[in-house]
């Protein structure tokens, strides 16, 4: 016998809505500021595993599968409370954004590595430094090259956000939570308000991600 | 294409780094969960005390327009109110976050429905006990199905909360002991979802703590079959070493008892026990 999907708790739902929003704006401000430290982080670092000495990107490489291999459930913990960071908020971001980080770093060193060779040649021998060429003519087409992955990861992270709970946040998910222990019958309603709400933030990111793709194609008319 | 332009990590490095990875992993979580410090008992002792809970467990603790209620919040206050110490505030964390949050001085006492076990009690140190955890056995209304002891669930589904005392209880009586397939154990991360489980027929019974149970009993199409005494109790996590706080909550607990409080708080949670 499945829940009858009753007026009455979707008006519960309704009531409720400011209370959900709130987890909203933490869902939405965790997401952006954890994307934002990973490019931070990622960019450079997918940057160094393809160009940088053996040091470097032997380094930052390790750094990667640790953090990639670690389950996030631990990396918030020990982020929250095996360091003096006092607020949760920050610790989370420190720790999903890191990750990201991870993540990312891969994400751009495949696109960096999928320009080809040729271009790289071609600069240096118009003159531009090995730098200048990186900067000028393979990181503008590499980028374009990642928003696909790019895109997956944001939603990634936006989703994964829900585990800042084990550090005492409560995002949207926590919410939904604590609104169908208080009112039992009303859990199907509850988990599908958050599933949409998920649902049209990562539409929305995923939409405005094509459009800025669009904006920055390269233009021609047949290939790029 | 004769160009490598990253290292190839040869498989021994990989196993190595995975594994120190992992035992880092682990090795920080331990940090955390084991007592980084005694009491602060160097310095003048701070007279406030920070709670945490892990709400989703009515009527213990959950939340209500927002606001954290229930039988332990008011306990507690209420036991602190008698005592030296004031209450600055509640953090909520999730319930296998309260050991770290209590390690790591975030804050000073978990009042989340805490079973006393000897292995929480190696990590941390609890107040006397203020509530007796047996547990019931929950079943759909009007089913055909009535348990009357634990064997009787044998060959069924079953479901408990992930890390409860109800948990404990199949994996220790049933499935160690081979009269329930661990297949058949479906564990959940809040009784919530158990119970709507039960409903929906894809288990037939939980085994959950009983004063939540008789929650779950007057709000949805469930009954319960047969309670299992398990003689184990709920008490108030402190630090380990952090007397002080400990002999304190225990002062207040005993006044707390002794002036009726108690009662008055256990009547207004628990309508029918």
């Amino acid at each position: 016998m499945l829940t009858p999907l009753l007026s009455s708790d979707w008006a519960f739902v309704a009531d409720n809505v400011p209370y959900l929003f709130g987890g909203i704006v933490l869902t939405v401000a965790l997401t952006a500021a954890s994307i934002l430290l990973g490019f931070l982080a990622g960019f450079p670092a997918g940057t160094v595993e393809v160009y940088g000495g053996r040091y470097a990107s032997g380094a930052v490489e390790t750094v990667g599968v640790v953090l990639r291999g670690t389950p996030i459930v631990v990396i918030l913990l020990f982020a929250y409370f095996g360091t003096p960071i006092e607020s949760a908020f920050v610790a989370a971001v420190l720790g999903l954004g890191l990750r990201s980080g991870a993540y990312q770093s891969q994400i751009f060193r495949g696109a960096i590595q999928s320009v080809d060779e040729g271009q790289m040649e071609a600069a240096r021998a118009v003159g531009l430094s090995r730098l200048q060429a990186i900067r000028r003519v393979v990181v503008p087409q590499a980028l374009r090259r990642s928003i696909p992955g790019f895109q997956n990861e944001f939603t990634i992270v936006l989703k994964d956000t829900s585990v800042a709970f084990a550090i005492g946040l409560s995002e949207l998910l926590t919410r939904s939570n604590d609104l169908f222990v208080q009112n039992t019958n009303a859990v199907l309603e509850v988990i599908l308000f958050a599933s949409a709400v998920y649902f049209v933030l990562t539409f929305v990111t995923n939409r405005t991600l094509d459009y800025v793709g669009n904006v920055f194609a390269i233009p021609t008319g047949d290939s790029t | 294409m004769e160009h490598r332009t990253s290292v190839d990590m040869d498989r021994r490095t990989y196993v190595k780094v995975v594994g120190a990875s992992s035992v880092a992993g682990l090795t920080a979580t331990a940090g955390c969960v084991g007592s980084l410090t005694g009491s602060g008992g160097d310095e003048t002792p701070d007279k406030t005390l920070t709670a945490g809970t892990a709400p989703g467990f009515p009527p213990f603790e959950m939340k209500e327009g927002g606001d954290l209620v229930g039988f332990d919040i008011d306990l507690l206050e209420a036991v602190v109110a008698e005592s030296e110490y004031t209450l600055s505030g509640w953090e909520e964390f999730e319930f296998k976050g309260l050991t770290p949050a209590l390690g790591s001085e975030k804050i000073d006492v978990i009042a989340a429905a805490m079973t006393i076990n000897d292995k929480r009690d190696k990590n941390i140190d609890f107040s006397n006990p203020y509530y007796s955890a047996d547990q019931s056995i929950l079943v759909r209304k009007g089913g055909d199905f009535s348990p009357s002891k634990l064997g009787d669930l044998s060959g069924h589904p079953i479901g408990a909360q992930k890390g409860t005392t109800g948990e404990g209880i199949v994996k220790d009586e049933l499935v160690s002991t081979d009269q329930l397939k661990q297949s058949n154990y479906n564990s959940y991360g809040s009784y919530v979802l158990a119970v709507e489980d039960l409903v929906n027929g894809n288990i037939d019974a939980i085994v959950i703590d009983k004063p939540v149970a008789q929650t779950f009993q007057s709000e949805r199409d469930v009954s319960i079959a047969f309670t299992y005494e398990t003689g184990e109790q709920y008490g108030f996590g402190v630090r380990e070493g952090d007397s002080d706080v400990q002999s304190a909550l225990d002062t207040g607990l005993k006044a707390v008892r002794d002036s009726g409080e108690y009662a008055e708080i256990r009547n207004e949670w628990f309508s029918d026990s």
